[in-house]
C-alpha cells in the first residue's frame, strides 16, 4: 500500500461508491412533512386566505405574481372562472403535469372552488409536501360573487372607508365582467410562460 | 430528516454558527494546502500545478457522494435542497470576468481572504478590488438589472438536462474527474517549474 499512487487509492474508493448509486434506485419519498401541530397552526393563523379585494386588486392592476387556480372541475370551469385562472380538477391535484405549477417558488398561487373546502383542502396537501406560495381565496367563487360582482351599496352614514371598498369592489367587479357575470373576453386562460421547477429554499451562499 | 435549516431542526442563529465553524476550517484547509500561494492557483493555468482541479473536483465528488447516500438513507430530502437558479448569460459574463481577475490578481476571492489572514500585501489589494468591482455593480444595478436576471432558465440540473438518474451522472463525473486527474499529474510532469 505504500507506493500506491493517490489518484489510485482515490479511484479505488469513488468509483465502488459511484457504481453503487448509479445501480440502486434513486429515493423518491419525501421525508419532509409538515407535522399536524405546525399545520394546525397555519389553519388557526388563517395566513392562507387571499382575500376578494386583494384578488381583485392583483387582478385590476395585473399583478403578474398572482395565478388563480380553479380545483373544480373541467365542466364547472368551462361555465365560469375568474379572469386569468387556470383550471386543476381538485381530483387530478397531484398529477406530474402540475407539478411545476403548484410546486415553484416565483408567484402565488390562489386555490379557489366554489365554497372552501376543496380550496383548502388542496391547500392543505401542498402544505403537507412542503410546497410554498400556495393561497386559498376566501369564502370561495361564492364570496367573491357577493363581495366583488354584486356588492351591498353601503349606508349614506357608513364610514368613508366602508364607501372606499364599495367603490373600489364596484370598479373593479365591472372591470372583471361582474354585474350579471357575462363573460369577458379576458377570460381565456393565457399560456403561463414556464416557471421553475424545483422550490427555492432558505439560500445557502457557495463558491469559493 | 435534513436539511436541518429547512425542516427547523435548527435555528437560523445556529446555522450561521455552524457556518462560521465550518468557514473557518475552510479556511484552515485552504491555507495549509497551500491555496494562499498565487504561484500555486496561477499553476492550473499553465500546468505545472493543477492542485486546484484535483481540490475542487474531489471537493464536488465528496459532496455529491455524500448527498445521494444521505438522501438514499433518508437522512436529507434533496428536493429541499437550494438549487441555485440559472440566469444563462450572466452567469457567463461573471465567469468570465471572475476568470479574468482570477489569473490576473492571482486569487479567486475565497483564497485571498486566506492570503490576506497570512498577511499578503498582494491579496490586500485584491480584496480592494472586490468591494471596488462590488461598488461598481451596485451602483450600476439600475442599468444592469435586465440584464442580471435575463435569461432565467429556473433551476437545472444535469441529470434533468441529459434525462439519466442522478447516480449515472455521478459515476459519469467520477470517470470525467479521474481522467482530469491523469490528465493534470500529465500536464505536471511535462510542464515542471523548479520553484515556485
Amino acid at each position: 500500500m505504500k507506493n500506491i499512487n493517490p489518484r489510485v487509492l482515490l479511484a479505488m474508493f469513488i468509483i465502488p461508491l459511484g457504481m453503487i448509486l448509479a445501480f440502486v434506485p434513486a429515493n423518491t419519498t419525501h421525508p419532509y412533512k409538515l407535522s399536524p401541530e405546525d399545520l394546525l397552526e397555519y389553519v388557526n393563523s388563517g395566513m392562507q386566505f387571499f382575500t376578494p379585494d386583494e384578488v381583485a386588486h392583483m387582478l385590476v392592476s395585473k399583478d403578474p405574481s398572482l395565478v388563480l387556480i380553479d380545483v373544480r372541475a373541467e365542466t364547472e370551469y368551462e361555465k365560469y372562472h375568474l379572469p386569468g385562472a387556470i383550471n386543476i380538477p381538485f381530483t387530478s391535484l397531484l398529477d406530474d403535469q402540475w407539478k411545476d405549477y403548484v410546486n415553484q417558488d416565483l408567484r402565488y398561487n390562489v386555490f379557489y372552488s366554489n365554497g372552501t373546502v376543496n380550496a383548502n383542502q388542496a391547500w392543505m396537501l401542498t402544505r403537507q409536501l412542503g410546497y410554498e406560495n400556495n393561497y386559498v381565496l376566501q369564502g370561495g367563487l361564492n364570496y367573491w360573487v357577493e363581495s366583488i360582482m354584486n356588492p351591498d351599496k353601503p349606508g349614506s352614514t357608513s364610514p368613508n372607508e366602508e364607501i372606499a371598498k364599495y367603490d373600489f369592489r364596484k370598479g373593479a367587479g365591472q372591470a372583471l365582467g361582474g354585474g350579471a357575470m357575462i363573460e369577458s373576453s379576458a377570460q381565456v386562460a393565457p399560456d403561463l410562460p414556464k416557471i421553475a421547477p424545483r422550490p427555492k429554499k432558505k439560500k445557502v451562499q457557495g463558491g469559493c | 430528516m435534513g436539511p436541518l435549516i429547512v425542516s427547523d431542526i435548527i435555528t437560523q442563529n445556529t446555522n450561521f454558527f455552524l457556518a462560521f465553524l465550518i468557514g473557518i476550517g475552510f479556511g484552515f484547509v485552504l491555507e495549509s494546502s497551500g491555496f494562499s500561494s498565487s504561484r500555486k492557483l496561477a499553476g492550473m493555468f499553465y500546468g505545472y500545478d493543477t492542485v486546484v482541479l484535483k481540490v475542487f473536483f474531489t471537493a464536488a465528488i465528496v459532496a455529491m457522494l455524500g448527498l445521494l447516500f444521505m438522501s438514499l438513507f433518508n437522512w436529507i430530502d434533496l428536493d429541499m435542497v437550494y438549487v441555485n437558479p440559472t440566469y444563462l448569460w450572466s452567469t457567463i459574463v461573471g465567469g468570465i470576468i471572475m476568470g479574468a481577475g482570477f489569473i490576473v490578481g492571482g486569487f479567486c476571492p475565497g483564497t485571498s481572504f486566506c492570503a490576506a489572514a497570512i498577511g499578503k500585501i498582494d491579496a490586500l489589494f485584491f480584496i480592494g478590488g472586490i468591494f471596488l468591482g462590488i461598488f461598481i455593480f451596485t451602483e450600476a444595478y439600475p442599468l444592469l438589472e435586465g440584464f442580471y436576471k435575463g435569461s432565467f432558465r429556473g433551476t437545472p440540473t444535469l441529470p434533468e438536462a441529459l434525462g439519466l438518474k442522478d447516480g449515472v451522472v455521478v459515476l459519469g463525473i467520477i470517470i470525467v474527474a479521474l481522467g482530469m486527474f491523469w490528465a493534470g499529474e500529465w500536464a505536471e510532469k511535462k510542464f515542471p517549474r523548479k520553484e515556485y
